[in-house]
């Protein structure tokens, strides 16, 4: 057949071809970081193959006349429609001719016209795709609407009228082809010059008075480059079936020259006398695709693809082995009460400690069991607020995630307990989980127009959740979900319920976000930087929802946040991470207000909202370097690099202990002497040597795909 | 919604009478005149030239395209050179056989491809990259090969279908499934894996939504979240592949006709476009384009229904 | 200005001279036609002005046009109304040639250091850059990249490597390096810190602390977090939906707000001292100022009437016009 004009998706992962027409790609600015990589080309086995294929057949026909033992119309009236023979290895024709000959003899032509497709589709695509992203909403309406106008078109029946007009001239039919073919093409790449136009780098430079045109060619082309080879392998490859099509069909290179397709169309009648004639021609055009389309899957695959938040089925199945793992390693926890003494056995209904957590890359995976969380611990009572405070890369979201199971693929707990009620959470199965998770333990997250369905009405989601969750019927459910809207602070709750969640605010989607939270009346709320995303005078009144619903249903918060402000505002206690670490505990106003660890005194002297106008210092406090990479935490103490107080006694791991009068605890050896001394942290400016701790991009490619976002 | 709508239409409209003139300027460039064609080798100058004026073939081009615009949307496309018949009601009997092709192969590839898409997604593993590699093999495989293939196993081997052949659908609906079969299923190999990868893409891409992780901290069941959530974010992608399939196999039932000598449209254009019989080629591109551009414009329509924020505004 | 500010700052803008930047009745509409001229305007009428050698503080939330105002200064945007006026040229529609012209004197620093540099380039292609454009030598171009390289505290070396093999710290630095390696006037920072952790935030802020006293540079420094505001800025100009709700010493405006509006803002920005904390949000929930969630005013009248606990009749029918109230400029009939 002639296949559709639009190039087919490469591979699952290729950004910007996953949405053909209509909706925009969804993931441009993904596709905008994918370079073109030889890395990736060389590393795929099927790449590697199709490269050698194409290369061998293009040299190969370029010196058929040199090695070919027939020429095309030699013909051999003793081998009529002979299959392979040691004087005709892959058989003859009808008319006795070699089909070896002829397949290879038909090579060069076959590639070079399919190569004039592509310049033409994969040159004009580029063109107009970089014309419309650079030159305004009005050009790129115009352009948009007239490739959209292309795509419609029954391209294959245009062309037949095409060599209606100029004959079978391969050459302009398959030119011809290509423009038909640069809709598609434009459709794809123009997502992506878009979104490397919209690059700050791109505003930047026009800051500069950089032209457009030097900025399409510096900055968007090399960006495209990609793409393009990519668009251009699968052209290729579409160019050479359709050729092969139209040859089929009677309109290939003049007879007797030998084509691709006129071989196939003359073996087919003889399928009854002589099917072994369909295989070759066949089986080298397949090879052919292929290898063309190896070679575009392979470079359009996306380097670091997010991981699903539902993982496959196959990846499900390792999560169980895992959890049963951690299930058969942990100390059952009646028996940990009884060895303890009778101090967790009486934990009350509602609590939940977490004891030495410790979070990891799966090994098998691309992380190559890098560690994210250790040693964590944790206490939360009923009724009352915890944080967990601390710079993006501490592993603080990961620690919240694995309350709920809900940890991303590849990502799993690797030891430790997460003592809910008494029973560990970190050993339940999966499927097991979903009697915990929104019935006892909810979980609100940072961006709340991402965690709502865009597809389904806040009416619906709230409904249905609260059937599941509640047992209710539709109409009780419906009546539930108005008021708990109501309950969070929502006037208009009828209303709201009818809407989807691009209709409402931020702020409004938090609330319905939480109202979700609520509907199966937790015990426990997770909330992962449930604030961050949001205006400041929309956090306060989100804080103060929080905090008057804790009060009025007894529930617990998990508070993840990297804003001491908050900490200060709403949280009971605090747990301060650093680096897959708990560094400090204790109750609010004893860790913000009386900090011990450096750590902590460091990040309240840097942060510019802990002091008024008029005692604003000149210069902030600042702390040299940055969070290590989880790969580069060393076996002492983890913050001593960056630490004006580190000394020898820091290079050996330290405890998490109880220091002076306070409650809390802290990993530092020099607590109790900075206590006594009153020591404050001091700016300190970074030594150029210290700043630059390059990470290599391997690392940085693997951890960005699971390491949690930076917050905006 | 109205709006766009209309305006949808008027997109429609302006790109069917861009291809009739482009039908109509390809169709001049044709070498011959129609006289020439019709009258065949060895008609005297005269007779041509008079064949040609009673055509209009000498009037201004605005002149004729206007006049064949008229009859045409009066329904009358003209008369063929080669048979004199009317090209009209030719490409009328035509087009059932064509539609039901394409449709057919539609269809058959939407399921296939979305079922193999999807398992591929939720499956993930070894299965994954097995279908993937069937995937990937499919949509390099000619499909004209293909066909023969078919034609070979189900036909000359075990006759389970006719090798070639149409029966009208009022004549025996058995014998019409039976002879639309093979040609479906060729059609619908490239078909379903173009689908299949345009459906696994889509679902990857929903399953990484942030949404789904809610609604999994909601217990939702994993069926729900997959057929029910996920499944309908994919969907708009999904469905505007299967429009462009469309587009292709509509064009690919020229290949499959010829195979299995089926008298749809894509037959008419091979021959007429051989035979240079000038108003069957035109007539031919303008009802392809015609039903293509319907049939395109009410998946985009139901594209935007699906889409809750194309809907809204 | 008050004097104790710039006492403390170091830097003395002085009053008499022009200013290196004057916004007048700057109006941004989004789109065309008719709808887009009915809905409310991204940016309306704002004025405020720059001295040189001050930093300005442009505070609002989401929505407040505050980052649309830094973009028409900087040509990314489209104006519809007003003027822009940089060291007494207008460049309120300057094209690239013109702004090439203008010798680098007008820079940026942008928000996300993840895609301000160009990640297919070495870190001296993207600092050269702005050199080159302006005829400045390969070779000399690679020797000031160098050098301002170390000023912003990175080693000289790293002029060869390509931005994915810094942390986002680091690259904000690189940013504000490119920004300043033509010696600019006026650096506009358009959240320049915002989506920095903490610890790197003060680290780039010190640093625009230390080039602005060095090199005596003014900054408009826009933000939506007061107090990185407060810590950098003389002067604040606080918007509300497009409009300029209050202006004035950072101090003044931080410390004693008079407009409703900046009243809940200040309020709303959390404290880390629990005590302390505990008493601005019992302040904040007496002030009254109603959610914004789903009010969305009509043009016309204080776009903060509907939130706002003062707000009367006359608010919904007149807008309020910028009157000094205490040491700061306020648009509200009632401050």
């Amino acid at each position: 057949m002639i296949p559709t004009v639009a190039p087919a998706p490469a591979d699952a992962d290729q950004a910007g071809t996953t949405t053909p027409a209509g909706t925009p790609a969804r993931n441009a600015g993904k596709a905008a970081i994918t370079k073109f990589s030889r890395h990736r080309l060389f590393t795929s086995p099927g790449a590697v193959a199709g490269l050698i294929w194409l290369a061998a057949i293009v040299i190969a026909s370029l010196t058929a006349p040199l090695w070919l033992p027939f020429k095309t119309e030699d013909q051999d009236f003793t081998a009529v429609l002979s299959g392979p023979t040691a004087a005709h290895w892959l058989g003859t024709d009808e008319l006795g001719r070699d089909i070896l000959s002829r397949i290879f003899a038909a090579a060069a032509g076959t590639l070079g016209t399919s190569m004039l497709t592509v310049i033409v589709g994969v040159g004009l695509g580029t063109v107009l795709a970089m014309l419309a992203a650079g030159a305004g909403t009005r050009t790129e309406a115009v352009i948009s609407r007239v490739t959209e106008i292309m795509m419609s078109l029954p391209g294959t029946v245009i062309i037949l009228a095409v060599i209606g007009a100029v004959g079978t001239n391969i050459p302009v039919v398959m030119a011809i082809l290509g423009i038909l073919m640069s809709a598609g093409i434009y459709r794809v790449i123009l997502g992506q010059a878009k979104s490397l136009q919209s690059q700050l780098y791109v505003d930047a430079a026009k800051v500069d008075g950089v032209g457009p045109l030097r900025i399409s060619l510096r900055h968007v082309l090399p960006g495209l480059a990609n793409t393009i080879v990519v668009q251009a392998a699968l052209i290729f490859a579409v160019g050479m079936l359709i050729q092969a099509g139209l040859a089929f069909i009677g309109f290939g290179p003049p007879i007797p020259q030998p084509s691709w397709g006129g071989m196939i169309q003359g073996a087919s009648q003889h399928v009854y006398d002589a099917p072994w004639m369909m295989v070759p021609t066949g089986a080298v055009l397949a090879l052919t695709v292929l290898s063309a389309n190896a070679i575009g899957n392979a470079l359009g695959k996306a380097p670091n693809a997010a991981a699903p938040h539902l993982p496959s089925a196959a990846a499900r199945r390792q999560r169980a082995k895992a959890v049963a793992a951690i299930a058969a390693a942990a100390p059952k926890p009646e028996d940990q009460a009884a060895g303890d003494g009778a101090s967790h056995s009486a934990a009350p209904e509602g609590t939940l400690s977490v004891r030495n957590l410790s979070v990891g890359v799966d090994s098998a995976g691309a992380g190559n069991g890098v560690r994210l969380v250790t040693d964590v611990s944790f206490e939360v009572q009923p009724g009352t607020v915890l944080g967990l405070v601390g710079e993006s890369g501490c592993g603080k979201t990961m620690t919240a995630l694995s309350l709920l199971g809900l940890l991303p693929s590849g990502v799993s707990v690797t030891g430790g307990q997460i003592l809910w009620n008494g029973r560990n959470l970190a050993a339940v199965a999966d499927r097991d989980m979903e009697a915990v998770r929104g019935r006892e333990i909810a979980l609100i997250s940072q961006e709340p127009m991402r965690a709502l369905d865009p597809m389904f009405t806040v009416g619906y989601q709230l409904t249905a959740t609260i059937r599941r969750l509640r047992g209710m019927n539709r109409a009780e459910a419906r009546k539930e979900a108005q008021s708990l809207l109501e309950k969070v602070g929502i006037v208009d709750a009828a209303r709201i319920l009818k809407t989807y969640p691009h209709q409402i605010s931020g702020g409004m989607a938090q609330r319905v976000a939480i109202a979700l939270a609520l509907s199966g009346q937790p015990k426990l709320l997770v909330a992962d930087e449930p604030t961050t995303a949001l205006d400041v005078t929309v956090q306060a009144e989100i804080l103060s929802l929080l905090r008057s619903l804790v009060k009025d249903t007894g529930m617990s918060v998990v508070m993840v946040t990297h804003d001491l402000g908050v900490v200060a505002d709403i949280c009971d206690q605090v747990a301060v991470m650093y680096a897959g670490q708990v560094v400090e505990n204790g109750s609010t106003r004893a860790v913000l207000d009386h900090p011990r660890h450096p750590y902590t005194l460091a990040l309240l002297a840097a942060d510019p909202h802990a002091n008024h106008a008029d005692d604003m210092p000149e210069r902030l406090a600042t702390i040299s370097g940055q969070v290590p990479q989880p790969k580069d935490w060393p076996s002492g103490c983890r913050f001593a690099a960056r630490c004006q107080f580190a000394g020898s006694a820091c290079l050996e791991p330290v405890p998490l202990l109880p220091s002076g009068t306070g409650e809390g605890l802290v990993r530092c050896v020099k607590a109790d002497q900075l206590a006594v001394e009153g020591m404050d942290w001091l700016a300190t400016d970074v030594p150029a040597s210290r700043a630059l701790q390059v990470t290599p991009r391997q690392n940085l490619r693997t951890l960005n795909t699971i390491v949690e976002k930076d917050p905006a | 919604m109205a709006l766009f709508i209309t305006k949808r239409l008027l997109m429609a409209l302006a790109t069917v009478l861009v291809v009739a003139v482009l039908a109509f300027l390809l169709v001049h460039a044709m070498p011959g005149s129609p006289g020439a064609i019709s009258l065949g080798a060895g008609a005297s100058q005269e007779a041509i030239d008079e064949v040609n004026q009673r055509l209009g073939w000498n009037d201004p081009l605005f002149t004729q395209f206007f006049s064949w615009l008229g009859s045409a949307v009066q329904g009358d496309l003209g008369i063929s050179l080669i048979d004199g018949r009317s090209v009209s009601a030719d490409l009328a009997s035509r087009l059932p056989v064509t539609a039901s092709l394409a449709a057919g192969a539609t269809v058959l590839s939407a399921v296939l491809g979305i079922a193999l898409g999807v398992t591929a997604a939720v499956r993930g593993g070894l299965l994954d990259q097995v279908i993937g590699g069937f995937v990937g093999l499919l949509v390099a495989l000619p499909a004209f090969w293909v066909g023969v293939i078919f034609v070979y196993l189900f036909a000359v081997q075990s006759s389970i279908f006719p090798a070639t052949g149409y029966v009208p659908f009022e004549v025996s609906p058995q014998d019409w499934a039976l002879s639309l079969a093979l040609p479906v299923i060729t059609l619908a190999v490239g078909g379903a894996a173009f689908i299949a990868r345009q459906t696994r893409a889509s679902m990857l891409e929903a399953l990484q939504q942030e949404h789904i992780r809610t609604l999994r901290a909601t217990a939702t069941p994993t069926w729900k979240i997959l057929y029910v959530h996920a499944l309908r974010y994919a969907s708009l992608p999904i469905v505007a592949g299967i429009a462009l399939q469309f587009i292709g196999l509509f064009g690919g039932s020229v290949i499959a006709e010829q195979l299995f000598a089926m008298p749809g449209l894509g037959q008419a254009v091979q021959t007429s476009v051989s035979t240079h019989d000038a108003p069957a080629v035109q007539g031919v591109v303008v009802i392809a384009t015609v039903v293509v551009v319907a049939v395109n414009l009410v998946l985009e329509l139901a594209t935007k229904f699906l889409d809750p924020k194309l809907r809204a505004s | 200005m008050s004097t104790t500010v710039t006492e403390r700052r170091g830097s003395t803008p002085p009053a008499a001279t022009t200013p290196i930047l004057e916004v007048k009745d700057l109006v941004v509409r989004y789109g065309r036609g008719r709808k887009a001229a009915a809905a409310p305007a991204a940016v309306d009428r704002v004025s405020f002005s720059i001295a040189p050698g001050e930093t300005v503080g442009l505070v609002g939330e989401s929505g407040s046009g505050k980052s649309t105002i830094g973009k028409a200064i900087l040509g990314l945007q489209k104006v519809s109304g007003g003027s822009i006026t940089y060291q007494g040229k207008d460049i309120t529609s300057a094209g690239a040639a013109q702004r090439r012209a203008l010798g680098g004197e007008l820079r940026a620093v942008f928000q996300d250091p993840n895609s301000s540099l160009n990640p297919r380039n070495t870190i001296s292609t993207s600092l050269a850059e702005p050199l080159r454009l302006r005829g400045v030598s390969a070779a000399e171009a690679r020797t000031r990249a160098g050098d301002m390289l170390e000023r912003v505290g990175l080693p000289r070396e790293a002029v060869d490597r390509y931005p994915s093999q810094f942390s986002g710290g680091q690259r904000q630095r690189i940013s504000v390096a490119r920004a300043l390696i033509c010696d600019p006037q006026l650096v506009v920072c358009d959240e320049a810190v915002s989506a920095l952790d903490l610890s790197t935030q003060a680290q780039v802020l010190n640093l625009l602390a230390d080039l602005r006293d060095e090199r005596g540079l003014s900054y408009l420094f826009i933000a939506h977090d007061i107090a990185v505001v407060q810590f950098l800025a003389q002067r604040v100009v606080v918007l509300y939906r497009g409009q300029v709700m209050e202006s004035g010493p950072a101090a003044a405006v931080t410390e004693n707000p008079k407009h409703p509006f900046t009243q809940a803002l200040v309020a709303a920005s959390p404290v880390p001292r629990p005590a302390e904390q505990a008493e601005r949000r019992e302040a904040r929930e007496s002030l009254g100022v109603r959610t914004g969630a789903a009010a969305v005013p009509g043009p016309g009248g204080c776009p903060f009437r509907l939130r706002c606990p003062l707000a009367t009749e006359l608010c919904a029918t007149e807008r309020p016009a910028l009157r000094r109230v205490g040491a700061s400029d306020v648009a509200c009939h009632y401050a």
